[in-house]
């Protein structure tokens, strides 16, 4: 099977109840996450960068965000005559209750489409994988199925659906939220089928009330040649608010930053022109990301700093997540926060959350 | 047919740039990195799009490579529109043979049919390698009200510097009586800025007239603005007030550059557009000395910073030191090595405890003291001295 066969739907609102405060106004493909990226600019670029060239988004609610994220999606290269990326918003008054009512609903974008295979994927998974390795197997192995699993530990918030494979990748057994110690063969709800079998399974399913997505891929490996694909390299899930904090910085580590960002697959996202991070004559900034069109006059240490953000002379800002064009007063002293965009917290102000708490200040809060 | 405009802008970017030595060996002057995260080009380019001006030829000559892809097809600068938008002109053969582009107003005349084809009023002259930002709209209105068949955007100078420029006399009412080419002996301070606004029904006659005289060195300044002016055509200075730096040679660019780093400088960076380095924010290790610099998305920065510019993708090792200095794309400073008053071209790598450039206070004869360049993707080996003012073409090893 070619690439250019698959077509890729994306569910944007993964975890959206455990990821709580971000995902208020938007959806979870449209949290922004890392300095300058949205969540789903990992899927979003894996998929362009294997050749996925036509791509769906299903969005459920608060999309604004995220059809200004995606745009045309040039800026992935899906914007050609021969690619394209489509947001697939609830429409003649049809609820996206659950995901086979929505992929239900959906079946006549999907049957339209010229591709002969579905990629299925979350919005909320950070990694930086070749998919047409997968696609490959998954022809070698003539399977009708292949599900994406990374051997891990539960990212927390985040009900586990496991996967357990023979030798050659075969799946014997889907375990839907089953005890877990440790690592496990965490299924992270991408799954690669035919287009066609994918359209009658799902019908079936909508005839039998059968609702549940997890329990309908139980089912199918009884029925179906089901395999399974270990994701190589990094993954993370980002299910929940400390999660998302940790995630984030765990992107000071050199290694883990090169191996998602990768000068060959390059994880794209939607272009800001700012000019490049300029740091004043009174900054002093130790082990932080900083993203371009910042303004730094004050004091950072263990942040993540998203573009057009300006520290002010004095603030002392440590271990935060700032978003972009936030603007943070005179001596502020501010840690363990995650400040969403276009907050501004005037001068002098003191805030802390806990390492194991941080603690969010919502979009456009004016903090006087 | 395509559509009238009523203005479109020519860009001239042909010339080889040789005062700045090792940085144009194998691109064109406009498209020398500039300011962190541009290219020269940007600056015209941008002034052009935010001046609603959607023609732009780009008239490329030497070393086109670099200029062509990165021009692409436009769309950075919003220039991909369906009926205009950005071209690359390079010279090329037609019947009767083939011709470079023998001077400024030749590049222009042998692209008389591109100008023709969207009909336009106006023809907008500008320089692919000056920093500023300017509404052209303004010196538009300004020709117009003047009904002059062109208008020459002019700066107040230093009267000291103005011998270096083509100075422009004029009378009260801002019309030129008279070019005066790098005077010894300057009459006022008014600098052409090379932007010049033309009626194109005049300057097309005038360019046909000027292609037909064997005698023309087919320049602007030298030829076609002297003849329109010796013809009685009405010809004014615009007075342009605001930052504009010409980067024609090392000093210039890397001065324009530590503008940036000055408050006091009137040049912001709003605005202007480029494309965009597709990497992840740039990261600040522990233990870094960082003040007044530039740092693009995608840099790694382990050592100090002072007065300095990182383009994207540069890594600075544990313990480097960087000084008034502009370090361009994916350039390598290994740990230990100091680089002070120096351009640092594209992926060049500056091994460990090198030591580039000077500061001009450590330097006993100032006349020795110059801004220290290495040419792009030069390995410069561990322990190396490369001395201030010196222009690097070549890997460097210590000696055995």
């Amino acid at each position: 099977m070619k690439s250019n066969d698959v077509l890729g739907v994306i569910f944007s609102n993964s975890c959206e109840d455990t990821l709580t405060e971000l995902t208020a106004h938007r959806t979870t493909a449209s949290v922004p996450i890392g300095g300058k990226y949205r969540m789903i600019d990992f899927v979003l670029s894996n998929m362009a960068n294997s050749n996925v060239n036509n791509v769906g988004i299903i969005a459920k609610s608060g999309f604004m965000s995220l059809m200004d994220h995606i745009g045309s999606g040039s800026a992935w290269d899906l914007s050609k005559k021969r690619s394209g990326v489509k947001i697939l918003p609830p429409y003649a008054g049809v609820n996206f209750a659950n995901k086979i009512e929505t992929l239900y609903q959906l079946r006549g974008y999907i049957s339209e489409a010229t591709e002969n295979y579905v990629l299925l994927s979350e919005s909320n998974i950070v990694f930086n994988i070749d998919y047409t390795e997968l696609f490959y197997l998954h022809s070698v192995n003539e399977a009708d199925i292949t599900l994406l699993y990374k051997n891990m530990k539960v990212p927390e918030k985040l009900m586990p659906v496991t996967v357990k494979h023979d030798n050659v990748g075969k799946v014997e057994k889907v375990f839907i939220q089953p005890e877990v110690k440790g690592n496990c063969n965490l299924w992270l709800g991408s799954l690669l089928i035919g287009k066609e079998l994918f359209l009658d399974l799902i019908t079936k399913a909508m005839s039998e009330n059968e609702l549940n997505f997890n329990r309908l891929v139980q089912k199918w490996v009884d029925e179906y040649s089901v395999f399974a694909y270990e994701c190589p390299g990094h993954c993370d899930i980002i299910s929940s608010m400390n999660e998302y904090f940790r995630f984030n910085m765990s992107l000071m580590d050199a290694d883990l930053r090169k191996e998602l960002f990768q000068y060959d697959r390059p994880i794209y996202t939607k272009v800001r022109d700012d000019a490049p991070c300029k740091y004043g004559l009174t900054s002093s900034v130790k082990n932080s990301l900083v993203s371009q069109g910042c303004f730094i006059e004050g004091e950072v240490e263990n942040c993540i700093i998203s573009k057009g953000v300006h520290i002010k002379k004095g603030a002392k800002v440590s271990n935060c997540i700032i978003m972009q064009d936030t603007e943070i007063g005179k001596d502020c002293n501010l840690s363990y926060l995650i400040i969403d965009k276009d907050v501004v917290i005037s001068d002098n102000k003191s805030m802390m959350g806990a390492d194991s708490f941080p603690i969010h200040i919502e979009k456009k809060s004016v903090i006087n | 047919m395509i559509p009238k405009q009523k203005v479109v802008a020519m860009v001239l970017a042909g010339g080889q740039g040789s005062r700045l030595g090792v940085l144009t060996k194998k691109l064109a002057k406009p498209a020398v990195p500039f300011g962190g995260k541009y290219r020269i080009i940007d600056f015209p380019l941008s002034n052009c799009v935010n001046s609603g001006i959607e023609a732009v030829g780009i008239l490329t000559q030497y070393q086109p490579l670099v200029l062509n892809e990165y021009i692409g097809n436009g769309q950075p600068w919003d220039l991909d529109g369906m009926h205009s938008g950005v071209n690359c002109l390079s010279p090329y053969e037609a019947v009767g043979g083939a011709d470079w582009y023998s001077g400024t107003a030749n590049a222009i005349y042998q692209n008389i049919s591109y100008i023709d084809r969207y009909n336009p009023d106006y023809v907008l002259i500008l320089s692919g390698d000056h920093i500023y930002k300017m509404d052209y709209n303004d010196m538009l209105e300004y020709h117009k009200k003047n009904k002059a068949a062109c208008t020459i955007a002019a700066i107040d100078v230093p009267k000291e510097e103005a011998s270096r420029f083509g100075i422009l006399n004029t009378n009260k009412d801002g019309s030129i009586y008279e070019f005066d080419e790098k005077p010894a002996h300057p009459k006022s301070t008014n600098a052409s800025m090379g932007i010049y606004i033309f009626s194109w029904k005049e300057l097309r006659k005038y360019l046909i007239d000027d292609a037909n005289d064997p005698d023309s060195s087919n320049d602007f300044g030298k030829n076609v603005l002297p003849t329109m002016l010796d013809a009685g055509e009405r010809m004014f200075a615009y007075p342009f007030e605001g930052y504009w730096k010409d980067v024609g040679t090392i000093d210039s660019l890397w001065e324009a550059n530590m503008d940036l780093l000055d408050p006091n400088v009137g040049l912001d960076l709003n605005q202007v557009y480029s494309r965009n380095p597709m990497m992840p924010p740039h990261y600040i290790a522990d233990g870094v000395k960082l003040q007044n610099s530039l740092i693009a998305d995608g840099c790694n920065v382990q050592g100090d910073l002072e007065f300095s510019i990182l383009f994207a993708g540069v890594t600075v090792g544990k313990g480097a030191v960087i000084n008034s200095s502009i370090i361009m794309p994916g350039a390598v400073i290994e740990e230990g090595a100091k680089v002070e008053f120096a351009i640092v071209a594209e992926n060049a790598h500056i091994g460990k405890n090198a030591v580039v450039g000077a500061d001009p206070e450590s330097v006993k004869n100032r006349d020795d003291w110059g801004v220290t360049v290495i040419g792009d993707n030069l390995t410069i080996g561990d322990n190396v001295v490369v001395p201030p003012k010196a222009m690097i073409d070549k890997n460097m090893e210590v000696e055995k």
